[in-house]
């Protein structure tokens, strides 16, 4: 508020000041011509028609800036002061190389070329911002909201700003071009002067002006479209780079020409500099994502639509839902495939595990069985067999036969519902939790028994017997041949325990279900029949560790799983709590058709 | 690049607020512009910053969960692993490229897998518990191996005066 007073105050008095001055000639004179040559000879009177010009020239950038811009923004009003303050200094250090050329011409030029180039980084930011701010909300809600009409309406509103862009843009193409052009011609009619300096600048602003309209347009495409437009990334860089390339090539230009005539240019140091490293980056990140385009095609498999659609698939990159385009790495971590070769331009590592994937891909075998959940899209996706899989063991193998990805998918959702519920809902505690190897489409994999992993990986049908059965006595076997078999078999019982154990997990899955079925039946009839209170749970847990006691201590009482109870030893304010129990075994025997 | 970072951002934003960790505060500071964050934090139960309500900022790069954010408090703060600016320096707000300590094993770096919850769960427990190795701040660090009864005053000072008592 202050700064603002007194650039208010400043920009007042100059002008009372020049109309002073002014007035004082034209009273001295009389008359235009002679009071002209006053002012100009007066060393005071310039002084003020000078400091006149400058705010003049600050109330112009003020108005054009509106005009362009509206309201800057924070950071690009910081960003601006910033650039500007370097532009001052490297403006004075070349005022030190063209002392002999300087005059107020001079000074005005190097001024407006000041006032041109913030206005290209004005333009630059802006185009830029227009990538962060979150309007393609903002014309979805409209979309939403308003009718047709409407909508269209204030879609041409929301444009306003856009063709004010692209005016200031063809604006500042064609000044560039206009004072490259004067420059040369200035240049060739009456050799190197300063010209040479403002042509250089000017052309260095006129690749920027082309790069922020490239930009500009690509980004207009991609937010007039629907889906995010994927080439975009790739056209983005390409342009970086011959742009880049550009600037360096005009900088080495300026660097040599002013080294001959004039002295090594200092002031333009830093911006070479900037422009090299900017470059490098550019051939780097190229560089870098062809690379990571390539490996993308060749290395990694597609996962396919059903296999996608079987799993939780969130991509952890992106966080949103994959529903094509997925890439399956050696780990088994499966992401975007726009979203990883993103990442691959950066880290040749898998962002879940930071397993190096350019060193374990070569080899083209996955290390660890593919979920079984996606029996036939895994086989259609990969058509040969991976080698780590010995065949002859197939004809015994079973479990997949006896536990079917389906069933065991339905029981788990089932008898987890809570936990797993609570869990999803707080999905990225979950999913990215700091245990990375966790593969990602296992979300459903049964959190509070530590699910065993699926049994050996099933993802082809069996194929066509190739291999003969083994004799059923084992005369005329080899050695090496029985040894196999031996082997083969150990691997059958493993699976077999294996699956066992799958099995007693669901017993203890159903059982924990049946228990969360009963309590919540409890409360169903504590609310239903309002008799006993809630304390009575107390009350009725007592009671049965009492019995449990006496059961441990009575040795033959183990044996024999007799009611717990009978009727007679039941104390007196126990009563409701058999009361309770016997209406709940009532509700529970199946042919009772009245409990829920 | 920076349209998906900016749908990441508003998908993490979202889960903040819907499902927001305990004692974490965190948003844009206004919904023009997504990639600056305002962040509270609340101190840690048991260690010298308890209670203390701890403003910061955390300021996205336009290609966000591919590079990290940067995170600054904004109060005045003196911990080991933070610069006297107000910088927080741990290891997962490093990408694998730069170490400015030189005590990082590339597994605890960015990676797009982290996001602004992990990040503000991993100050709060660094605020509980330093890390003297790789220290931003060498008084803090120093006195904090030194002379704790002297750091955890220095801390509850602090702690009074983000509450504005003092």
């Amino acid at each position: 508020m202050q700064t603002k007073m007194r650039a208010l105050l400043f920009a007042l008095g100059s002008f009372l000041l020049t109309s002073a001055v002014v007035g004082h000639a034209y009273y001295q004179r009389k008359q235009f011509y002679p009071s002209v040559v006053f002012i100009t000879k007066s060393n005071p009177s310039m002084a003020v028609m000078y400091t006149q010009g400058f705010v003049l020239v600050l109330l112009v950038g003020k108005l054009m800036r509106k005009l362009f811009f509206g309201q800057l923004h924070a950071a690009e009003f910081e960003h601006l002061i910033e650039r500007s303050w370097y532009a001052v200094t490297e403006t004075c250090l070349a005022f030190t190389v063209f002392r002999d050329d300087f005059s107020p011409k001079f000074v005005a030029l190097f001024t407006l070329l000041l006032f041109l180039k913030s206005f290209h980084w004005l333009a630059e930011d802006r185009v830029d911002f227009m990538e962060r701010s979150p309007v393609i909300t903002w014309v979805f809600h409209l979309r939403i909201l308003c009718k047709i009409l409407v909508q269209k309406f204030l879609r041409k509103i929301h444009l306003i700003p856009r063709v004010i862009l692209s005016a200031l843009l063809t604006l500042l193409g064609a000044l560039d071009y206009l004072f490259v052009n004067s420059a040369y011609h200035s240049t060739l009619s009456k050799g190197p002067s300063v010209q040479l300096v403002f042509g250089f600048e000017y052309a260095i602003l006129l690749t920027i002006t082309t790069n922020i309209s490239i930009k500009y347009i690509l980004h207009t495409i991609d937010i007039e479209s629907e889906n995010p437009w994927e080439a975009k990334a790739v056209y983005l860089l390409h342009t970086e780079l011959i742009v880049g390339f550009l600037k360096v090539v005009l900088y080495g230009l300026f660097m040599l020409i002013m080294a001959r005539i004039h002295t090594f240019p200092l002031f333009a140091i830093r911006p070479m500099y900037l422009t090299t490293r900017a470059f490098k980056r550019a051939l780097q990140d190229v560089i870098m994502s062809r690379r990571a385009i390539r490996n993308m095609n060749h290395l990694y498999p597609d996962v396919t639509p059903e296999e996608l659609a079987n799993s939780d698939s969130t991509c952890i990159i992106c966080r949103e839902e994959m529903t094509s385009g997925a890439k399956r790495l050696p780990c088994n971590h499966i992401f975007h495939t726009l979203c990883l070769r993103s990442w691959f331009q950066r880290q040749q590592t898998c962002p879940t595990c930071r397993l190096d994937v350019l060193q374990t891909a070569q080899p083209q075998a996955p290390p660890r069985p593919p979920p079984p959940a996606a029996n036939n899209a895994q086989a259609d996706a990969r058509p040969a067999p991976p080698p780590a899989q010995p065949m002859g063991h197939r004809p015994f193998h079973m479990p997949h036969v006896w536990m079917p990805a389906a069933p065991r998918q339905g029981n788990a959702g089932d008898a987890s519902s809570d936990s797993t519920a609570g869990a999803s809902a707080s999905s990225s505690s979950t999913q990215a939790g700091p245990i990375p190897m966790m593969p990602p489409p296992f979300a459903f994999s049964f959190p509070a028994h530590g699910f065993p992993f699926p049994p050996p990986p099933p993802f082809f049908p069996p194929p066509p017997i190739s291999v003969p059965l083994p004799p059923a006595n084992f005369e005329g076997m080899t050695r090496e041949e029985l040894e196999a078999l031996v082997g083969v078999e150990e691997e059958n019982i493993r699976n077999r325990i294996r699956c066992l154990r799958n099995i007693q997990c669901f017993l203890d899955a159903a059982v924990l279900q049946m228990h969360q079925y009963s309590t919540a039946t409890g409360r169903h009839i504590f609310t239903s029949n309002d008799e006993p209170t809630l304390p009575n749970f107390e009350g009725l847990l007592k009671n049965l560790q009492e019995e449990a006691r006496k059961v441990d201590k009575e040795p033959e009482g183990a044996a024999g799983f007799s009611p717990p109870q009978a009727p007679e030893e039941i104390p007196e304010e126990d009563k409701e709590a058999a009361e309770l129990r016997k209406l709940r075994l009532q509700r529970f025997s199946p042919n009772d058709d009245s409990a829920k | 690049m920076a349209r998906y970072a900016l749908r990441r951002l508003m998908a993490e934003y979202k889960q903040l607020t819907v499902n927001p960790p305990e004692g974490i505060i965190a948003g844009p500071m206004n919904e023009e512009n997504f990639f600056e964050w305002e962040a509270l934090i609340t101190g840690p139960e048991d260690t010298p910053f308890e209670g203390g309500v701890f403003p910061a900022k955390l300021q996205f790069p336009s290609d966000y969960p591919l590079s990290p954010p940067k995170m600054q408090f904004t109060c005045e703060m003196f911990h080991p692993n933070i610069y006297p600016d107000g910088r927080v320096c741990i290891s997962i707000l490093h990408s694998p490229g730069d170490d400015p300590t030189g005590y990082e094993s590339s597994s605890e770096r960015w990676s797009p897998v982290q996001s602004v919850e992990k990040i503000l769960l991993s100050v709060v427990s660094m605020l509980a518990e330093p890390n003297d190795e790789s220290a931003a701040n060498l008084d803090a660090a120093k006195m904090w191996r030194d002379d704790r009864q002297q750091f955890n005053q220095i801390a509850q000072k602090l702690v009074r005066h983000t509450l504005g008592l003092q």
